[in-house]
């Protein structure tokens, strides 16, 4: 139901620096997704969205109205805690029409929207138990029906499936992404999970020590990555990255010889991804390090001078530990970056 | 069957234990010489945390457990000095019917009243608009002061300002407030004020220092997630604060409530029981009746009563509170 935009915000704390001139961008309705490692800012930024943290510089709007001066109560937001932050002394069922008594939402209204709110984090057997009676996963959902029982102009959700067990998060995944859909409310999500990156978001935003490395959709995120950070925090495993030197249009390190784009020249870090990778080739020399089969694929680790390279053999594949390997790299699939790290050699 | 099963296992446990000094023995020969082990008989060894708590024990029963029971047998004695003479329930039947005694314990109930919950009021509302202030936070021990001083002392303090130094007085003539001097004796809801200003005074501060550690010990989080509710600082305090403070607040309500119920310095230092005994607490009335009329026997079991009546009422109210704050 708005916009949210952030212009050059810096946000430290002492000397330390937690988020570093930012600028972020977020279209009305839209579902963004903040990614990065921890302590990386995520929950800082957010905070800062929401008003519980004021930036130490720049600007914050929502709706394209300035932010910096509104009390977070103001703001119109719903937020889901990192660490729940329910009110203990009320049961679920208060927890969660607690924003609607607040917000002076008619009371006729209110037991519809608290069960509706219930039903979809599949909460309805526990509405008469205090928090202190939940399980962590259970807790959380129970902030999560908080956070959605009402419409707000953004919805701030910190990693608010981290404690659920695989099946409940795809299944409360696909329910987000849909009740984000019809109540379109601008939604920024924070998360560790690539899958739940990938999956939910129109665009990821990945972040590293306060910086910004990259924001694009999930499909440029992986195959476009900006620079070695994103390469390899994305894809599982991640894209192997072999440092190495260019020159005349061919790149090679020990044990490895691609060709590469004519201009570049001197210190080049190769990127490819373990799918992009088959047994058989000529590009990398090496041994078998393990092999892990898992079913419908297997996890090859091939060990050359400098490093282990991770590939996705056939489910079929074996091979004996220590056997030599030749691989070959799909040579359209090739990533170069400089020595800031940086993408480099794209047409 | 099952006794057989103890005596296996105590059996093992005794030839592990054998074993276990063997061992120790044999290895640290060179430590024997520091403790030299003399064998202790069972019964010694159960002894020895008797005998250790033993003096703490002995020490607390003189002081408190002693004069109690002292108290619980003079209270059926007519007592003349060192006359004593059998009086059963004589002294108890003569206090239910005391006109002085019941007004002693409407005065306390008045009085301590007033003043509990005007600091219950007062240290709540302080700790409800400073709790987040860094200095508080930093430096709340410096609001303990009033409690340090020593209760005569603040009593006198006390008594000069209102009667003898006539301080309050100026001040409120000075402020328009009164046209001449308030003699704070003269009248019974006057003279209670005073008891009332002093002990606020001096003990608001126990519970802002207990009010505002509960404040500051709960979650932010939680608050933070308030205000994204919606809600104000009110509606936080009323809705989430407070009654997740209630246990904290009933405890420490109930212990200054019961340090109030044996309020004597302040009366015995400012108003000594006046005007007409309307500010003569429960202690005053015994005190009075102990050493000014020497009946000891009547004062003992106006103390024993007095005793009773505490227990029943701080019992029923932390009760009470603990168990609707449950459901
Ligand atoms: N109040 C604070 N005072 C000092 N440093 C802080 C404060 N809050 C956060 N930080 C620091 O700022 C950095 C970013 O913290 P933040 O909570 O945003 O991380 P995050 O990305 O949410 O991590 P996680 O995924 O573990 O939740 C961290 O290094 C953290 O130690
Ligand atoms: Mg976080």
């Amino acid at each position: 139901m708005a916009s949210i935009l952030l212009k050059n915000v810096v946000k430290s704390f002492g000397s330390f620096v937690g988020v570093q001139d930012m600028n972020l961008d977020v279209v009305d309705e839209e579902f963004l997704v903040l990614l990065g490692p921890s302590g990386c800012g995520k929950t800082t930024t957010m905070r800062m969205i929401a008003g519980l943290e004021h930036p130490t510089e720049g600007e914050i709007r929502i709706g394209g109205a300035l932010m910096n001066d509104i009390d977070a109560r103001d703001r119109d937001v719903a937020m889901v805690f990192q660490g729940y932050a329910l009110y203990p002394n009320m049961s679920i069922y208060e927890n969660i029409r607690f924003p609607l008594r607040m917000r002076q939402v008619p009371k006729a209204k209110h037991d519809d929207l608290i069960r509706r709110a219930a039903e979809m984090v599949e909460l309805g057997p526990f509405l008469d138990r205090k928090p202190g009676a939940l399980s962590g996963g259970q807790r959380q959902r129970a902030a999560l029906a908080r956070a959605i029982v009402r419409q707000p102009q953004v919805f701030l959700m910190d990693e608010p499936l981290s404690n659920l067990d695989a099946k409940l998060r795809a299944s409360m995944r696909v329910q987000i992404k849909h009740m984000q859909r019809e109540l379109k409310v601008t939604t920024v999500y924070v998360t560790h999970d690539q899958i739940e990156a990938m999956t939910l978001a129109d665009r990821i935003v990945i972040m590293n020590k306060g910086v910004i490395q990259q924001i694009g959709t999930p499909d440029d995120i992986y195959s476009n990555p900006a620079n070695t950070f994103v390469a390899g925090f994305i894809g599982s495993p991640p894209m192997n990255l072999i440092a190495g030197t260019a020159q005349n249009g061919t790149f090679s390190a020990a044990g490895v010889k691609v060709p590469c784009p004519a201009s570049l020249s001197g210190n080049i870090t190769l990127g490819i991804r373990p799918e992009d990778c088959q047994v058989g080739g000529d590009n990398l020399q090496g041994q078998v390090y393990g092999v892990e089969p898992t079913g419908d694929i297997t996890y090859l680790t091939v060990r050359t001078a400098n490093k282990n390279i991770e590939i996705k053999a056939g489910r079929e594949f074996r091979a004996p530990i220590d056997s030599a390997i030749a691989v070959g790299f799909d040579t359209t699939r090739l990533y170069f970056f400089g020595e800031d790290g940086n993408r480099v050699g794209v047409k | 069957m099952l006794v057989a099963a103890r005596l296996c296992r105590s059996k093992s446990m005794a030839h592990l234990s054998q074993k276990l000094e063997k061992g120790a023995a044999k290895a640290a020969p060179a430590a024997a010489v520091y403790s030299v082990r003399r064998p202790r008989s069972a019964a010694a060894k159960k002894m020895f945390p008797y005998l250790l708590v033993g003096p703490a024990v002995l020490y607390l029963l003189a002081i408190t457990l002693y004069p109690g029971l002292f108290a619980m047998y003079q209270s059926l004695f007519v007592v003349k000095f060192v006359n004593w003479s059998w009086a059963g329930l004589g002294n108890y039947t003569r206090i239910v019917q005391d006109r002085e005694f019941w007004a002693a314990l409407g005065n306390t109930a008045i009085i301590g009243g007033l003043s509990l919950s005007l600091q219950t009021i007062i240290a709540m509302t302080v700790a409800f608009f400073c709790y987040r202030d860094p200095f508080v936070r930093g430096w709340r021990i410096i609001f303990l002061m009033p409690m340090l001083f020593m209760p005569s002392a603040v009593a006198f303090i006390w008594k000069l300002a209102f009667n003898d130094g006539r301080v309050i007085s100026d001040l409120l003539m000075s402020l328009g407030l009164a046209s001449n001097n308030v003699d704070w004796l003269s009248s019974v809801w006057l003279a209670r004020l005073t008891l009332i200003v002093a002990d606020v005074w001096q003990w608001t501060p126990f519970l802002f220092i207990i009010f505002v550690g509960a404040l500051q010990g709960q979650d932010e989080e939680i608050e933070e997630a308030a205000r994204l509710d919606g809600a104000s600082w009110s509606s936080i305090f009323w809705n989430i604060s407070l009654p997740m403070m209630r246990p904290i607040i009933v405890v420490a309500v109930t212990l200054r409530g019961i340090d109030i119920t044996t309020m004597f310095t302040n009366v015995y230092i400012m108003t000594q029981g006046t005007p007409g005994g309307a500010t003569e607490t429960m202690s005053y009335f015994i005190y009075r009746q102990g050493f000014r009329m020497f009946n000891f026997g009547y004062a003992s079991a106006a103390s024993v009563l007095m005793l009773l009546i505490t227990i029943v009422v701080a019992q029923t109210i932390v009760k009470r509170a603990f168990k609707s704050g449950k459901s």
